[in-house]
C-alpha cells in the first residue's frame, strides 16, 4: 500500500517523540490527535501484523467473520479446502461491499450490485453477460478479491497489509511463551465462548493497549471497589509484586501479578492444571503456576487478561480469560471487541462459570471494565486539549531496574509488576513504526 | 399453563409495576429496585450480531452482556454504594421510557410473559450527546402475595455495535 508523505515538521516531531521514550518521556497529545491518527493508519496498522480472528470463530468450511485492518473491512473465511483466507470486502467490479454481516456461512459471495460471484477464498468465478458484454476482454483470474496475507499462532489469525513484513513468528519474537498462558490451557487449546462484545468508546486505542500491557499500578485505585468488596486475592499492600516482561524491539509486553502464598495454578480445575504441567515447557510451568494475574498486549492492538475471579467475593473462584481488540476508528475513538476464551477441554460447567465471571467483571457492563472505560474516556478528552500539546507524561518507573536473573521466561523481565518498563518498550516500538523504522 | 388472556386489571397492575420499577432505576433507588426482583430472578442481556436474514439466529445463544442473578445484581448495587464506582461518579442521568406493553399467560399459572419496548436516554456530565438504547424486553412477571415480582428479564438491545463507553446502568 502506497503511503502518503507528511510534512517535515511532523516528521521532526515524530523523531523528537521517539528520542524521548528511552528517557521516560511520552507526549499527552498522541492519545487524541487527528494527525497522529492519520499517520498511524498508514505506518502502524498498514505495516504490523494485526489480529483478525480466532480460528474457533470460523470452525467450519464456509464460516466467515468480517474484521478490520485500519479502515479496511476484510472477510476472514474458512474456504472449502479448510484454509483460512482474508480478502478485502470490496467487489472488484465497482466496489460494492460483498458481506454486509459480521459473521455467517457461505461457500460463495454474490455481489448485490451487478452479480459478480466469488468463492469465499476470493476467486472470481461468475460474471453476468461475460460473453455478450466483455467479449473476451476480462480474465476472471485477474479480478479476484484483493487478498490479505495471513498467518496463525495457536488459534490466533493475524493479517498484514505489508508484503515485506517479517513472518509472524519473528514478529511475535518470543512472546509466544507468554501467549500460551491464554491459548494453551489444555492440549486442545482455547476457543471463544461466542461472538465478541462489540461497542464504541471515546477512548484512544493506545490508552487501552498500554493499560493491558501490564498496568498493575492502576488496579488498587481504579478498581478500588474490588478490594473494598473483598474481590482480590492480593491486598493493596502486596499488589505490586510480580514481574513486567516485554520483548525488546517488538513492543509486546505482559504484567504477571503474583500474590505471596498463592497456591500453584489456583483457580484452574485440577485436570487442566495437570495437563498444563504436562504439555507446557518446565519454564512456562514455573512462571504460570505462580501467576495470579496476567495482562498483556501484542503490539499494536490485541490484548489479553487472565485472572481468578469469584462471583461472590472471597470465594475461590475460576480463571477467566478475555481477549480484546482495539480497532481505531478516529483519534480518541475506538471500536472495542471483547471475547471470553475458554479451554476447549474444560467441562461445560467450568466454561459457564468462567464466562459468568467474565461478564460480571469485564466487557462493556463488567464492573471492572466500566471503571477503566470511564477513566480512559477522561484521559482521551484531556489529551485532545490545546495545552496538552506541550505536556509530556513521565514513564520513568523502573528505569534503573535490572532484569531478574532468576526468571526463566524470555524478554526483558523486571520486578516488581508495577513498572513502566513494558510501556517504554511499547512506545519505542510505536515510535519505530511511526518514523518508518519498522 | 393458563391460556386465557390476562384481564384488564392484571394488565394495569403489570403496567404500574413496570413503571415503578423504571422509576426506581431512574431515581437511583437501587435497593428499591432490587425489591422488585424475585429471589430466583434471572437478568439476561444477550448480544446481538448483524447476520443475513436467513441466518438461524441474530441474538447470540451464548454471548451475554449481562448474565446476572439477584446475587450478582446485589453485588452491582453494593459496588455502586461504595465511593469507588468511578463509572457512575458523577452518576448517569437516565430515563427509561417503557411502552408497547403486552401481557400473555406465562409458563406457570402464577406467571405472565410480558413484552415491552424500553428506550433509555442516558446523559453524562456536561456532554450534550446522550446515549440512547432501544431495547426489546421479554419479562417474566410473577404474582405473589401482595403484588408482582420480576422473575426474569431478557432484554435485547437493538444495536449490534453498542454506543457508549460502558454500560454502567441497568436496562
Ligand atoms: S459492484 Fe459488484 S458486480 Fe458490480
Ligand atoms: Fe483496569
Amino acid at each position: 500500500m502506497a503511503t502518503r508523505p507528511i510534512g517535515s515538521g511532523a516528521e521532526a516531531e515524530l523523531e523528537r517523540i521517539r528520542e524521548g521514550v528511552p528517557h521516560g518521556r511520552f507526549p499527552a497529545h498522541v492519545f487524541n490527535d487527528q494527525e497522529i491518527f492519520d499517520v498511524e493508519q498508514e505506518r502502524v496498522f498498514a505495516k504490523a501484523w494485526c489480529f483478525l480472528a480466532h480460528e474457533s470463530e470460523i470452525p467450519n468450511r464456509g464460516d466467515y467473520v468480517t474484521r478490520y485492518i485500519a479502515n479496511n473491512n476484510l472477510i476472514v473465511a474458512r474456504a472449502e479446502s479448510g484454509e483460512i483466507h482474508a480478502s478485502l470486502n470490496m467487489c472488484r467490479h465497482r466496489g460494492n461491499m460483498m458481506c454486509k454481516s459480521e459473521m455467517g456461512n457461505a461457500s460463495h459471495f454474490r455481489c448485490s450490485y451487478h452479480g459478480w460471484v466469488y468463492k469465499n477464498s476470493g476467486e472470481l468465478v461468475g460474471v453476468p453477460y461475460m460473453k455478450e458484454g466483455y467479449e473476451g476482454r476480462l480474465d476472471k483470474r485477474d479480478w479476484g478479491l484483493i487478498k490479505v496475507r495471513t498467518e496463525t499462532y495457536a488459534g490466533l489469525v493475524f493479517g498484514t497489509l505489508d508484503p515485506n513484513a517479517p513472518p509472524l513468528d519473528e514478529y511475535l519474537g518470543g512472546f509466544q511463551f507468554y501467549l500460551d498462558l491464554y491459548l494453551k490451557q489444555g492440549s486442545s487449546g482455547s476457543e471463544v465462548h461466542g461472538p465478541p462484545d462489540h461497542w464504541v468508546t471515546e477512548t484512544d486505542w493506545k490508552i487501552a493497549a498500554e493499560n493491558f500491557s501490564g498496568d498493575g499500578y492502576h488496579t488498587p485505585v481504579a478498581h478500588q471497589f474490588g478490594f473494598n468488596l473483598g474481590y482480590f486475592a492480593s491486598s493493596g499492600s502486596t499488589h505490586s509484586q510480580g514481574w513486567a516482561a516485554s520483548i525488546p524491539g517488538r513492543g509486546h509486553g505482559i504484567g504477571l501479578g503474583h500474590t505471596p502464598g498463592f497456591p500453584p495454578f489456583a483457580g484452574f480445575p485440577e485436570e487442566l492444571a495437570d495437563e498444563m504441567r504436562r504439555s507446557l515447557s518446565p519454564e512456562q510451568v514455573e512462571v504460570f503456576s505462580q501467576t495470579r494475574t496476567a495482562v498483556g498486549t501484542v503490539f499494536p492492538n490485541l490484548s489479553f487478561l487472565m485472572q481468578p475471579f469469584s462471583i461472590v467475593p472471597g470465594e475461590a473462584g475460576v480463571r477467566f480469560v478475555t481477549m480484546r481488540l482495539y480497532h481505531p476508528i478516529g483519534p480518541g475513538r475506538t471500536e472495542m471487541y471483547s471475547w471470553c476464551l475458554v479451554p476447549k477441554d474444560a467441562s461445560e460447567e467450568y466454561k459457564r462459570e468462567a464466562y459468568r465471571a467474565y461478564t460480571l467483571a469485564f466487557a462493556q457492563a463488567g464492573t471492572f471494565e466500566q471503571d477503566d472505560l470511564e477513566n480512559w474516556a477522561r484521559v482521551t478528552r484531556s489529551a485532545g486539549s490545546n495545552m496538552a500539546r506541550d505536556v509530556e507524561f513521565p514513564y520513568v518507573m523502573g528505569m534503573d531496574s535490572v532484569p531478574d536473573p532468576d526468571f526463566p521466561g524470555p524478554g526483558h523481565v523486571v520486578k516488581p509488576y508495577v513498572n513502566d518498563s513494558n510501556f517504554r518498550n511499547l512506545w519505542s516500538r510505536w515510535s519505530d513504526y511511526m518514523t518508518g523504522r519498522e | 399453563m393458563a391460556s386465557e388472556k390476562p384481564d384488564r386489571d392484571t394488565v394495569l397492575d403489570v403496567t404500574d409495576f413496570l413503571y415503578r420499577e423504571a422509576l426506581a432505576l431512574d431515581e437511583r433507588r437501587y435497593r428499591d429496585w432490587l425489591d422488585h426482583l424475585a429471589d430466583d430472578a434471572r437478568y439476561v442481556v444477550p448480544l446481538r450480531v448483524t447476520r443475513e436474514g436467513q441466518a438461524d439466529w441474530e441474538v447470540s445463544p451464548t454471548s451475554r452482556i449481562f448474565d446476572d442473578d439477584k446475587r450478582t445484581l446485589t453485588l452491582r448495587v453494593e459496588r455502586l454504594e461504595t465511593d469507588f464506582a468511578w463509572a457512575e461518579q458523577p452518576p448517569s442521568r437516565t430515563r427509561h421510557y417503557v411502552t408497547n406493553i403486552v401481557a400473555d399467560p406465562g409458563e406457570r399459572a402464577d406467571e405472565l410473559l410480558v413484552s415491552s419496548n424500553c428506550l433509555i436516554y442516558r446523559s453524562r456530565g456536561d456532554s450534550i450527546e446522550p446515549n440512547f438504547y432501544s431495547i426489546a424486553r421479554k419479562d417474566t412477571i410473577r404474582r405473589v402475595d401482595g403484588g408482582l415480582l420480576l422473575a426474569r428479564r431478557y432484554a435485547v438491545i437493538d444495536q449490534s455495535v453498542i454506543n457508549g463507553h460502558n454500560l454502567s446502568i441497568l436496562l
